[in-house]
């Protein structure tokens, strides 16, 4: 259903060429992005890769070198950011600390000339979306970090905007509010129905509430993507190392089906219809730990260097022959071998499934390495 | 710590009782004629000084009681509030592109605005002097004073309100813009009730420094006087008691003034709070 609806409707935000150049330095090389009504985006990349220019950009707090931005197909790159019907929940929160929760959460009404009747209440609607109710007559500064935060939301959502711009809006809280407001905003996200774009450097974050996102690094997106196919299928290494964990083989695939080879010419399980060099991604979850008596044709034999119990589950290191960095395995105690016989220096064999395998073209390593 | 000092060298108790006494005699100096003038405004001795003969505010009746006195105070509330209105614009107003802009040299450009605080009165009367006389052909009026006192004043108000606008966090103005203000109402509703305490603590230091301005006021005021010129005029011919009741007077206004471009801002602030929370 949604689907369909996703087809009539003209997208959220629509991103074409758009490129942001500081004298020299490109902060952003052309980007091409769009978004759909109702979607929970997250921007997610290390500092400095153009998550917040990007932001910023929408929101219309710069100016793009190049290229043009819609906003529900009103184009909108030259509009200052009053006229643009996005709305931003700063990372500082920018909360006005001379006006009272009930008068912040009112001001875009108020400048939007809503008569008062109406206005007073969507403002009691805004905060109890966000559980504040009875903070109206609050100043910001009697609040606590979480409930500022909450009136920030509440302050941008209050005029119906057709996309809510979310600057690391959680960077400043401590963990455990962090995870209990994350849980808080899908919610809202799901009340609401707004679309939410959501720039964060927290990978798990980003995992957690986003319906699709973009990873990326050096002013580029490197991928778009649900959570899952990001995380299940990465297209470059940098992908692949920031979202998660992950184990990196230089292999040669070759002409024979469901598996490649590594350098020593060494067979290890992986789908792929290409030939050439490539590197192999594989997850520390997706590592088969057995003996080496017990295990299939194609698998690495290896010794244990390191074992590391963390509760839910128990990450063992293995030192492979030919292969220069020890392969991490997670195991979380239903495998072959118990938890507890993963001593250091025993032999295992390690293997995994050729669907869990994943590889990556040769030149979005290199990329990286310059 | 000074004590522990005290350990180690016998001699620094003593070296500290001489240093503090030498404090309180430099005190003494600054505060006691102060205090003397004061204390003769209320001495019946018509001479208005000692020796000391007798409670009395009888001068204080004369001071108001006398035409000259209403005039010239009449002279330098009118100075004074036009000085205040036209420095606390003007100061405001450069305050912004001061701290905000990109200029080059802007610590020329800060020096270059401030600098009728340093360079001599006297300079800034005569040069002014020369110039609307002579260049504009102006008669000297209270006018003429006025522009002439605001040259000095309006660096103050620059100071105070650029110091405030240094501490603006801009993300505010940020959210604002997002929130749909323009730049009107932004400045409106969000920068100037944040900066007010400044800007009124500006308004009252102009206010209290054209109050007793004397040597730009002497060249430039022409045929009237200010409360400072009256007084001055009296004392040539001796020290009488209605000019020191007329000083406390002023010396009161100005503590007043100066007291409450000090309190004033944090007390409207607790006041607020108070009611927010009552």
């Amino acid at each position: 259903m949604s689907a369909h609806a996703a087809a009539a409707q003209p997208a959220a935000i629509t991103l074409r060429g758009v490129t942001k150049r500081y004298g020299g330095h490109v902060a952003l090389k052309p980007i091409e992005l769009e978004i759909a009504e109702g979607e929970f985006f997250c921007l997610l990349g290390p500092s400095g890769c153009g998550k917040t220019t990007t932001l910023n950009l929408i929101g219309g707090f710069i100016a793009p070198t190049a290229g043009e931005i819609f906003i529900r197909d009103e184009r909108v790159d030259r509009l200052p950011p009053h006229r643009r019907s996005v709305n931003t929940v700063f990372q500082s929160y920018a909360l006005f600390p001379h006006m009272t929760v009930r008068d912040n959460v009112g001001f875009g009404l108020k400048m939007a000339r809503i008569p008062s009747s109406e206005s007073a209440g969507r403002i009691e609607e805004a905060l109890g979306l966000v559980g504040l109710e009875t903070f109206g007559e609050r100043l910001p500064t009697q609040l606590s970090g979480g409930q500022q935060q909450r009136v920030a939301v509440a302050r941008a959502l209050v005029n119906r905007p057709a996309v809510l711009l979310l600057d690391e809006p959680l960077g400043a809280l401590d963990l455990k509010l962090r995870k209990r407001l994350q849980v808080e905003l899908t919610q809202i996200h799901r009340d609401v129905g707004t679309t939410f774009v959501y720039v964060t450097h927290d990978q798990e974050e980003a995992m957690s509430m986003s319906t699709r996102m973009a990873v990326l690094n050096d002013g580029r997106i490197e991928q778009i993507g649900t959570p899952s196919e990001i995380y299940y299928k990465p297209n470059s290494r940098f992908v692949a190392d920031f979202i998660g964990e992950s184990n990196f083989l230089e292999v040669e695939t070759g002409s024979q089906s469901g598996v490649v080879r590594l350098a020593d010419g060494r067979g290890v399980p992986c789908n792929s219809s290409a030939t050439g060099r490539a590197t192999l991604m594989v997850r520390p979850e997706a590592i088969h730990v057995s003996d080496p008596h017990d295990a299939p044709e194609s698998s690495l034999k290896g010794k244990i260097v390191q074992t590391s119990f963390l509760g839910s589950q128990t990450r063992i290191a293995v030192s492979c022959d030919g292969v220069s960095l020890p392969l991490t395995a997670s195991q979380f105690g239903r495998e072959r071998l118990a938890a507890r016989e993963l001593t250091p220096d025993r032999e295992v064999s390690l293997w995994w499934d050729a669907d869990d395998a994943v590889l990556l073209a040769k030149e979005s390593m290199e990329e990286e390495v310059e | 710590m000074p004590r522990e000092l005290e350990v180690v060298s016998p001699r620094a108790g003593l070296m500290r009782f001489a240093l503090s006494s030498w404090a309180a005699l430099v005190y003494l100096f600054l505060f006691v004629p102060i205090g003397l003038l004061v204390a003769f405004s209320f001495n019946s001795n018509k001479y208005g000084t000692f020796p000391f003969t007798g409670w009395t505010t009888k001068w204080y009746g004369q001071v108001f009681g006398d035409y000259q006195i209403k005039d010239a105070l009449t002279t330098t509330l009118r100075v004074a509030l036009f000085v205040t209105i036209i420095s606390t614009i003007v100061g405001t107003a450069a305050a912004f592109p001061l701290v905000r802009s990109k200029l080059r040299f802007r610590s020329a450009v800060r020096v270059g605005m401030t600098l009728p605080i340093m360079i001599p009165g006297l300079l800034i009367g005569v040069s002014l002097l020369v110039f609307l006389t002579n260049v504009f052909h102006l008669q000297l009026s209270v006018w003429t004073a006025i522009v002439g006192q605001s040259v000095y004043t309006t660096p103050f108000v620059l100071l105070i309100v650029a110091a405030r606008l240094q501490g603006f966090d801009q993300s505010l103005e940020r959210a604002a813009s997002d929130l749909g203000a323009n730049t009107f109402n932004r400045l409106r509703y969000v920068v100037l009730p944040l900066i007010a305490p400044a800007v009124f603590a500006g308004a009252l230091f102009a206010f209290t420094l054209s109050l007793d301005e004397f040597i730009i006021t002497l060249f430039l005021i022409g045929g009237s006087n200010t409360l400072p010129l009256y007084i001055y005029t009296q004392v040539k011919f001796g020290i009488t008691p209605e000019v020191n009741a007329l000083a406390t007077l002023l010396l009161g206004a100005s503590v007043l003034l100066i007291a409450l471009a000090f309190l004033l801002p944090t007390a409207v602030r607790r006041a607020r709070l108070a009611l927010r929370t009552r």
